[in-house]
């Protein structure tokens, strides 16, 4: 079935992911020349003393990068999938509950939100966590006040803060394009499973949103695209991801056309492959239907 | 003949309005078991609305509806096991698109009736052989012709075993080739003796396999005779009306 209409699903922002756009016939230039682009700096790489000292230690950072960006896409998945859920609900308290959630998390730039979150909300969560724990011990429950109690902002990483930040952001995102994603399917579906005796539930699981997902696939993978690039951002939490590692290099070094050139071409490089994966990926899931 | 048997659907008078619109307006009647009951009507007159009341897809505004002597308003809280006992069969098919031929016809089987995959697959296999598209059912419900799909729709009802049959203008959406294979599947049932109410604008059906003909109006029922009386000796003007308008094309 075909995928519908892209340009409902896509974040203004975002509107020239590679590999996602172009028409199918036409013959990949452009792959070609950020092909050649990506492979010249790999060779300045190999042969150049001052590009490999700087790729040597930026690299450290691809790890964090990597794993910040895939552990806080699940978690956003499943926040998204909740709350888009949430969205369509028949309950008007749900609804109201998730819309206020995307509300905010839309209106607010996600550089200040992730300050916001790292450092304001999950301060604030875990003084609630102890003085909830003081609480327990006052009224007698001990050991289980003993443990909140010792629970304190600190025990956080900034590497977990940045997860959840970049989580509750893209959980808002991704809760939209769930949320089209289950509007795009036909009123009729529901109707026959809710006819077959299927409770809403059953239905939503079993007719609906196996639909919605793939429909939305390429909106998902636009996401998870775009969080890769963006948890750059978490950089000014100090978490050691690529783009903190080059910023610390050029600070005692000043190879900045070294530094950042090769952080471009990682990034390019990784989204680059995500996008070449996700369309084998759909072109599977196109190919499964026939 | 029948009439002190205990109805399968008694619908008393049922109202129900989307903001100002009445689309029904206090209709009352009774589907006796075995009975075919076949509802015509312009469009916008509230035969669909009527209709989707009877499982409870539309809740009415007021008025009452029965099936197989259980109240759907007093039993809110099983309205899934009574619907799984009355099958549907809608304009447009609404196969889920997801899923083959088969699957559509086993997933109500196993997570309604909680079946193994073995024994829905062959109540499936029994119902494609009884709609005659026992070939396709390996095959997406986009790779099949109009007919077809509703044929496997009119399968998937089937195999929930329903008390009733409740079908929406099940040919409406069908190129005029395929209108035969559905409703000669639709005669297929009537001989069974299962017990249907049919929403249809297609009159040598309505004359052949109807026990009773409801001519709706703007949400009322205009008249309500049995076939041979209804074609060809109406009492009412409107009907007259109507009919002369949907046989003279
Ligand atoms: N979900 C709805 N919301 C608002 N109005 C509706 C809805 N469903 C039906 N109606 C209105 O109710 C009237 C009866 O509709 P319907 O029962 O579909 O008629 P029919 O099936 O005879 O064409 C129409 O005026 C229609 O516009
Ligand atoms: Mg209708």
């Amino acid at each position: 079935m075909a995928v519908t209409d892209s340009t409902l699903f896509q974040k203004n922002k975002d509107e020239m992911s590679p590999g996602l756009q172009g028409k199918k016939q036409d013959f990949p230039w452009w792959m070609v020349v950020i092909g050649i682009v990506i492979m010249a700096t790999f060779l300045l790489i190999q042969f150049n003393p001052d590009f490999n000292d700087a790729f040597m230690v930026i690299k450290a950072g691809l790890s964090i990068t990597i794993t910040t960006t895939l552990i806080a896409y699940t978690i956003a998945l499943v926040i998204g999938l909740l709350v888009g859920l949430g969205r369509v609900s028949e309950s008007k308290f749900w609804r109201n509950v998730a819309t206020i959630y995307v509300e905010i998390v839309r209106g607010v730039p996600l550089l200040v939100l992730i300050f916001f979150i790292a450092l304001v909300l999950i301060p604030a969560t875990t003084n609630l966590i102890s003085s909830l724990g003081g609480f327990f011990i006052k009224i007698g429950l001990d050991s289980m006040g003993a443990k909140l109690v010792t629970v304190n902002n600190r025990a956080v990483s900034m590497n977990t803060r940045a997860i959840i930040s970049l989580a509750i952001t893209y959980g808002a995102f991704l809760a939209e394009v769930f949320r089209a994603g289950i509007q795009s399917i036909n009123k009729g579906q529901m109707e026959a499973a809710r006819s077959q005796g299927m409770s809403h539930w059953q239905a939503m699981r079993h007719v609906i949103l196996p639909q919605a997902v793939r429909n939305v696939f390429p909106a998902l993978g636009n996401d998870l695209i775009s969080m890769l690039k963006d948890s750059s951002l978490v950089s000014i939490l100090a978490v050691r991801d690529i783009t903190q590692i080059a910023r610390l290099y050029t600070g005692h070094s000043f190879k900045f056309a070294e530094a950042y050139t090769i952080l471009c071409v990682l990034y390019l490089t990784l989204t680059l492959l995500l996008s070449l994966l996700l369309k084998l990926v759909e072109r599977k899931i196109s190919n499964d239907r026939k | 003949m029948i009439e002190n048997k205990q109805p399968m659907i008694e619908i008393k008078n049922l109202s129900k309005n989307f903001g100002a619109v009445e689309a029904v307006n206090g209709v009352s009647l009774k589907v006796f078991p075995k009975q075919v009951l076949v509802i015509i009507g312009p469009s916008g007159s509230g035969k669909s609305t009527l209709l989707r009341a009877m499982n409870w897809l539309e809740c009415p505004t007021e008025g009452e509806v029965i099936v197989d002597g259980v109240s759907l308003s007093e039993n809110q809280q099983c309205i899934n096991a009574i619907r799984s006992n009355i099958g549907m069969v809608f304009q447009n098919f609404n196969l889920y698109g997801h899923l083959t031929v088969i699957e559509n016809i086993t997933l109500a089987l196993r997570i309604v009736k909680k079946m193994k995959k073995g024994p829905a697959e062959k109540i499936a296999m029994q119902q494609l052989i009884k709609v005659g598209i026992a070939d396709k059912a390996k095959n997406y419900p986009a790779q099949l012709s109009g007919g077809q799909q509703q044929r496997v729709a009119i399968a998937r009802a089937l195999a929930m075993e329903p008390k009733v049959m409740l079908f929406d203008e099940p040919t409406s959406a069908l190129d005029p080739e395929m209108i035969k294979e559905v409703l000669d599947v639709m005669l297929l049932l009537v001989k069974d003796g299962m017990t249907m109410v049919i929403v249809t604008h297609e009159m040598g059906f309505a004359k052949a396999a109807a026990d009773e003909v409801i001519f709706m109006d703007m949400g009322k029922i205009v008249e309500r005779a049995a076939p041979d009386v209804f074609f060809n000796n109406p009492a009412c003007d409107r009907t007259k009306q109507f009919l002369s308008q949907i046989l003279s094309h």
